[in-house]
């Protein structure tokens, strides 16, 4: 049984269908990649499915439940997802440390001590132990979306929702960015990644869901899409390989 | 009489002026945050009543309100004592104002904060009180430092109901020694000073609670 089951999902907005009937599994230990062109649905597909935005139709399973039914503990399925935003989106009103703990502390009950011990083991797996009393304002890019991710696998999640994780970074910060995904990746660590960076999908994916016009257009490893003749996939990966 | 002397006697007033600001500010803040709170929490129809409210207060005259809490009340059988009028007239109004510089703050908030304090399970209550109020109390500053300055010079509206602040001991001085100019000279000296008090101590909470390397200023 696969970690994470989309089936059949449909979000619409009035007569337009964002998302039209995508279904997809992701498997435990598995990275998987989501492409396609802008306004294909990627971000709102990864918002459905830890129920940000509510889905119209369809079904998410995440361990075999069905977390769109009425009766789903929404607020237990969120912790139990990692999603690291495009934009960092770190407290900017506290510490490194703090954004770690806030929600170990909060929501996971864990004590002070606890807490910190966990966040600073985390930070140290991203390299950003020395500065856990630095504030947000003063990190760079890349130091702020390894802060985002060491907050997200404190958590203990058992996913982890990337949502363009190197749009927002200059080429030297993609690569630093892309090396630690690809440290997770190897450690097995579940991956849902939306991106548009072809070197990003090459170096963490096991498998590619390229999206077009709200539907799943392709699935396959990244090198079987690049070389596919097909037009709408040549136009949007415009010959790279 | 001296203007030292002077000066003495009108600073009797002003243990009554400092109670009457501080008493009405703290007012302000109770209902500018429960505006903007139930505002954010509740509903459309919650929303819609409390907008509605803070327009009418926004339009309402001071001394109108102070007179219909003070002296329309006692009518209905609800004596008001003056320093309670005080808060439900200037501390009503200035938490209308307070509560429209909470909603811009609140909207100055990165909603992607919220959106990620979402994803990881918080509710809206426990977002709001971890990541939204404790930013907006940070971006209001300004405005607060405005409307504390603004309850600071209605204070002496108080005189009209009885409370011995500075101005109506300025008043009675004036009717005996028929000094106007010195005294009111004074009191105004003396308003400048707890201004200037008071944005000292804003200046202080303000730097001690400031974000590091978030611009403010």
């Amino acid at each position: 049984m696969a970690l994470l089951e989309v089936k059949d999902l449909v979000k619409s907005y009035g007569d337009r269908n964002v998302l039209d009937g995508v279904s997809f599994d992701l498997e435990e230990g598995e990275a998987k990649v989501v492409m396609g062109p802008s306004g294909c649905g990627k971000s709102t597909l990864l918002r459905c499915l830890n129920l940000l935005i509510e889905p119209t139709s369809g079904a998410i399973l995440l361990d075999g439940n069905d977390i769109t039914r009425p009766s789903a503990d929404v607020r237990a399925l969120r912790s139990r997802i990692g999603f690291v935003f495009q934009n960092f989106a770190l407290y900017r009103h506290m510490s490194v440390l703090d954004n770690v703990t806030l929600a170990l502390r909060r929501l996971k009950k864990l004590p002070k001590r606890e807490a910190e011990e966990r966040a600073m083991h985390e930070l140290a797996r991203m390299d950003m132990a020395e500065k856990s009393d630095a504030f947000p304002a003063a990190l760079s890019g890349g130091q702020s979306q390894r802060v985002a991710i060491a907050r997200a696998l404190a958590m203990d999640p058992k996913v982890l929702f990337f949502d363009e994780p190197t749009s927002a970074l200059d080429p030297i910060m993609v690569r630093e960015v892309v090396t630690l995904i690809n440290r997770l990746y190897l450690d097995n660590v579940t991956i849902l990644c939306v991106t548009h960076d072809l070197g990003l999908a090459k170096h963490i994916s096991d498998r590619v869901v390229f999206l077009h016009h709200g539907k799943v257009y392709a699935e396959d490893r990244i090198e079987e899409l690049l070389h596919r003749d097909d037009p709408v996939l040549e136009d949007f990966f415009g010959g790279e390989d | 009489m001296s203007f030292f002397d002077i000066l003495q006697i009108l600073l009797q007033g002003a243990g009554y002026t400092l109670l009457i600001t501080f008493s009405c500010a703290a007012t302000a803040l109770v209902v500018g945050l429960g505006i903007a709170m139930a505002r954010e929490l509740g509903g459309r129809w919650a929303s819609a009543v409390l907008s509605a409210l803070v327009y009418v207060l926004r339009g309402v005259p001071m001394l109108v309100l102070l007179f219909i809490v003070f002296f329309g009340l006692p009518g209905i059988g609800v004596d008001v004592p003056p320093l309670v009028a005080m808060m439900l007239s200037l501390g009503l109004i200035s938490g209308a104002y307070l509560s429209e510089v909470f909603r811009g703050a609140l909207a100055a908030v990165n909603s992607n904060e919220v959106l990620a304090a979402q994803s990881m399970g918080f509710t809206r209550f426990q977002t709001l009180r971890l990541i939204k109020i404790p930013q907006m109390l940070r971006f209001s500053v300004p405005g607060m430092v405005n409307e504390l300055t603004t309850v600071l010079k209605y204070s002496p509206f108080a005189y009209t109901v009885g409370l011995p602040e500075i101005t109506k001991q300025a008043m009675a001085l004036v009717a005996m020694t028929m000094r106007g100019i010195e005294i009111y000279a004074a009191i105004g000296l003396i308003y400048f000073a707890i201004y200037r008090l008071l944005l000292g101590a804003v200046r202080l909470i303000e730097k001690h609670y400031a974000i590091p390397g978030f611009a403010q200023e």
